[in-house]
């Protein structure tokens, strides 16, 4: 009797791991007709990845591809092991959001010398003696400029002190906040009044709870703060829920950065002011275009930026995405 | 055995098997999962040998009847290479000949095949390997294309996955053998991930700054190695100091623990970083990069085709092994926790025990950490976040019991290789990693379920055979 229930608890297990196996199994046995793309991504609980991810396997689909689609959960560890799996397992092309852009360095040498071409999209890597065979992503410093040029907007005449809510691991927020800098910088240049001071640069770790966290410490601070902006969606929507909580909605402006459907509805209800946007589902059809660009032997701009526009309230009531 | 008396032959055979079963679960639950994981990866497989190489060219000869010509077209790899060599000489000296040869990408295909048409030279067929078949140019070429046939096999079984599935666990590994021996006393250890990144990023930043950076001695290096080792085992010490002598509970003492060492691994990183771009502006907490090649040996390099982590790993498991069932120091861990109280009476340095057992537990920590920064060629502030959560459950899938004093080392290598073959499993057979949470978590508490029934088992066991 014991025996049973001891062999019961192990069967369920392993009745589970059967179950999704198989299932997979199924899927990906159809059609391989020109071979498996895999594609590691940053962070499947942020929804732009998602974005990407979705977009990259229908374009792939379209084409006549099977993706798989693993999450590195923002540790290049396991972004790692998934691209050593891909090689494992035969894959004919890799895509990556590169969550280390130098610690990635190893692993896609690894699919170098496997002769495996590595596709960057969002991120890119910067290690040494990498071959990348193409890159999609967002022309990050035009949207921090972009940035810049909307919280200048939003504070008007009056200026103010400003708060960065960052995300220093990821070097396209880097680049954003480098962005939004040089966008104040030069508006204040020869204004001895209503200028923009950046009072501080906090991590909002690209999340909307670790982004609340740190603009609730952030309004104890800096009691006069009349702007913050939040290097992504969900950290500006923390922003604003941290707001809202110590009654300072109405006096500090929110510029984010993304354009998801979340913030783009914050925007529209006026609790972001507004949004460079990116676009998340072009850089997933893009890259895969590259892909097959690539496999065919044509030449492609092996670094592609989009740029990014900016996406404020009058643009979300015409918006007929949102309801 | 009076009740055996009575019972058949095959019974008793039964009960013998099932008793086998029952003391080695955790092997059979690992074979098992590798039967799954084989099961679910049985997949259409594309050598690229010399022997694969060979059939090529004997394809070719085969379907060649008069004198004709032939492009050979495989990547910029050795593996690749090998396979182009095995198809040239086995059409050397026949009626074949190579019209030219391509060892690049697909567009390195479309320029020499333009090229061939350019000359006017008569082009009869291409060989090549299976993945390049599928490139556009070959198969838009208008000539016959010869690749290898294929055959099935699972992926899962191949060498280098089973290589890989260990040597991307054997950091795991290292440092469930450190907390095995924790468990044992009844402790736990949450700061091991910290003190991995700490000990990575110090060893990444003396051997940048102090060592001598890109012209660092192999000597200079394992200096830089052996300050991040020293460095985790006296966080270790620290932890185990706070539970002997201030009673602060091992989860209090070591929560705190990996909250200051991540934040040390974050500051150094982020001042290294500081001072590379002339310190004006705050640094980002990026991997901090070591510039002397060396350095990747350990993770990277391999000694007769094993991964250096796995070997480094075997060694530590016989040494972790030799030392809980040969030496006194393995018993008097065994005695802490089984009963402390009992322990101090009988004359076991409880104090020195504890002390030496986090210690320990810090300094694989730390090993893994080194393991890590050579891996990625830098100390990553940011590395082992969440391990002691795997950790723990290698140790406890393992059948460690978590009230302490019952546990083998040899069960948590176990361990760890199981949580390792079902996510290796999990991954290649392209489970997305949502479900892959859940089947981990069910894992973990059917073990733990496991864990409490088994006392239970014992019991009645014991009663009925009174």
């Amino acid at each position: 009797m014991k025996r049973l229930l001891v062999g019961t608890v192990a069967a369920i297990g392993l009745a589970a791991l059967g179950a999704c196996a198989g299932g997979m199994d199924g899927s990906e046995s159809g059609g391989v007709a020109r071979g498996t793309i895999g594609f590691s991504a940053m962070t499947l609980k942020n929804p732009f990845f998602k974005i990407i991810a979705d977009s990259l396997t229908a374009e792939a689909e379209r084409h006549g591809f099977d993706v798989v689609v693993t999450d590195a959960e923002r540790d290049v560890n396991r972004q790692s092991q998934q691209v050593d799996n891909f090689l494992a397992s035969g894959v004919v092309a890799i895509v990556l959001n590169p969550v280390d852009r130098i610690a990635i360095g190893p692993a896609v040498r690894r699919a170098n010398e496997a002769g495996v071409p590595v596709f960057t999209s969002d991120l890119q890597a910067v290690a040494e003696g990498v071959e990348i065979a193409g890159h999609v992503g967002t022309d990050n410093y035009q949207g921090g400029l972009l940035a810049g040029e909307a919280m200048i907007e939003a504070l008007g005449e009056a200026g103010g002190e400003v708060l960065v809510l960052h995300f220093k691991q990821a070097n396209s927020c880097v680049l954003r906040v480098d962005g939004f800098r040089h966008a104040i910088g030069e508006y204040n240049r020869d204004r001895t009044e209503g200028r923009i001071e950046i009072v501080a640069e906090l991590e909002g770790g690209g999340l909307r709870d670790e982004g609340y966290r740190a603009m609730a410490d952030g309004i104890q601070a800096y009691p006069d703060l009349a702007g913050v902006f939040a290097i992504n969606d969900p950290s500006a929507l923390g922003a604003r829920t941290a707001l809202e909580q110590a009654g300072r909605a109405d006096q500090v402006r929110i510029v984010g950065f993304d354009g998801e459907i979340a913030g783009r509805e914050a925007i529209r209800d006026g609790k972001i002011y507004a949004d460079p946007i990116q676009y998340p589902d072009r850089m997933g059809v893009m890259t895969v275009q590259n892909i097959v660009s690539y496999l065919d032997g044509e030449d492609f701009e092996r670094v592609h930026l989009i740029p990014t526009e900016l996406y404020r309230q009058a643009d979300a009531e015409q918006d007929p995405t949102l309801d | 055995m009076p009740e055996d008396v009575g019972e058949s032959a095959a019974g008793r055979w039964r009960r013998r098997l099932l008793d086998l079963l029952g003391r080695n679960l955790s092997v059979v639950v690992l074979a098992l999962l590798c039967l799954i994981s084989s099961a679910a990866t049985w997949r259409e497989q594309n050598p690229i040998t010399s022997r694969s190489g060979g059939a090529v060219a004997r394809q070719v000869l085969e379907a060649c009847p008069a004198p004709c010509s032939v492009l050979v077209v495989a990547r910029d790899t050795e593996a690749d290479m090998v396979f182009a060599r095995a198809i040239e000489e086995g059409l050397e000296g026949s009626r074949v000949r190579i019209a030219g040869r391509v060892f690049g990408q697909p567009r390195e295909v479309r320029l020499e095949l333009e090229r061939l048409a350019g000359t006017g030279a008569s082009l009869d067929a291409i060989a090549t390997h299976r993945i390049a078949s599928e490139w556009g140019p070959v198969r838009t070429a208008g000539v016959p294309v010869f690749s290898p046939g294929s055959y099935h096999w699972p992926t899962f079984l191949t060498a280098r996955n089973l290589l890989n599935v260990v040597n991307q666990n054997a950091d795991i590994a290292i440092i469930a053998l450190g907390m095995t021996l924790v468990i044992l006393t009844a402790g736990i250890d949450l700061s091991v991930g910290s003190l991995l990144a700490l000990a990575g990023v110090i060893a990444a930043v003396t051997a940048q700054e102090w060592f001598g950076g890109a012209a660092a001695s192999p000597a200079g290096l394992l200096a830089a190695m052996l300050l991040g080792v020293v460095a985790a085992a006296l966080g270790g010490l620290l932890s185990g100091t706070m539970v002997t002598a201030f009673r602060v509970p091992p989860f209090v003492a070591t929560l705190g623990l990996m909250m200051l060492a991540r934040g040390l691994a974050l500051i150094l990183a982020v001042g290294h970083q500081r001072r590379l771009v002339g310190g004006g502006a705050e640094g980002t907490p990026e991997a901090v990069r070591v510039d002397a090649s060396v350095f990747a040996w350990l993770g990277n390099g391999a000694v007769l085709g094993v991964p250096n982590p796995i070997v480094l790993m075997l060694v530590l498991f016989v040494a972790a092994h030799l030392l809980m069932t040969r030496t006194m120091f393995g018993r008097y861990v065994y005695a802490v926790g089984g009963n402390v109280e009992a322990a101090r009476l009988s004359g076991v340095p409880v104090t020195a025990v504890l002390l030496a057992v986090y210690c320990l537990c810090g300094a694989f920590a730390g090993l893994a950490g080194i393991v890590d920064a050579s891996r990625f060629e830098g100390g990553r502030p940011n590395a082992g976040e969440l391990y002691e959560l795997q950790v723990i459950a290698a140790v406890v899938v393992g059948g460690a019991s978590l009230a302490g004093g019952r546990g083998r080392v040899a069960g948590t290598l176990i361990g760890a290789m199981i949580i390792a073959v079902i996510q290796n499993g999990l991954n290649i057979a392209g489970v997305a990693s949502y479900e892959q949470k859940v089947v981990f978590g069910a894992l973990i508490l059917a073990a733990v379920l496991l864990d409490r029934l088994q006392p239970k088992i014992a019991s009645r066991r014991a009663r009925m055979t009174r």
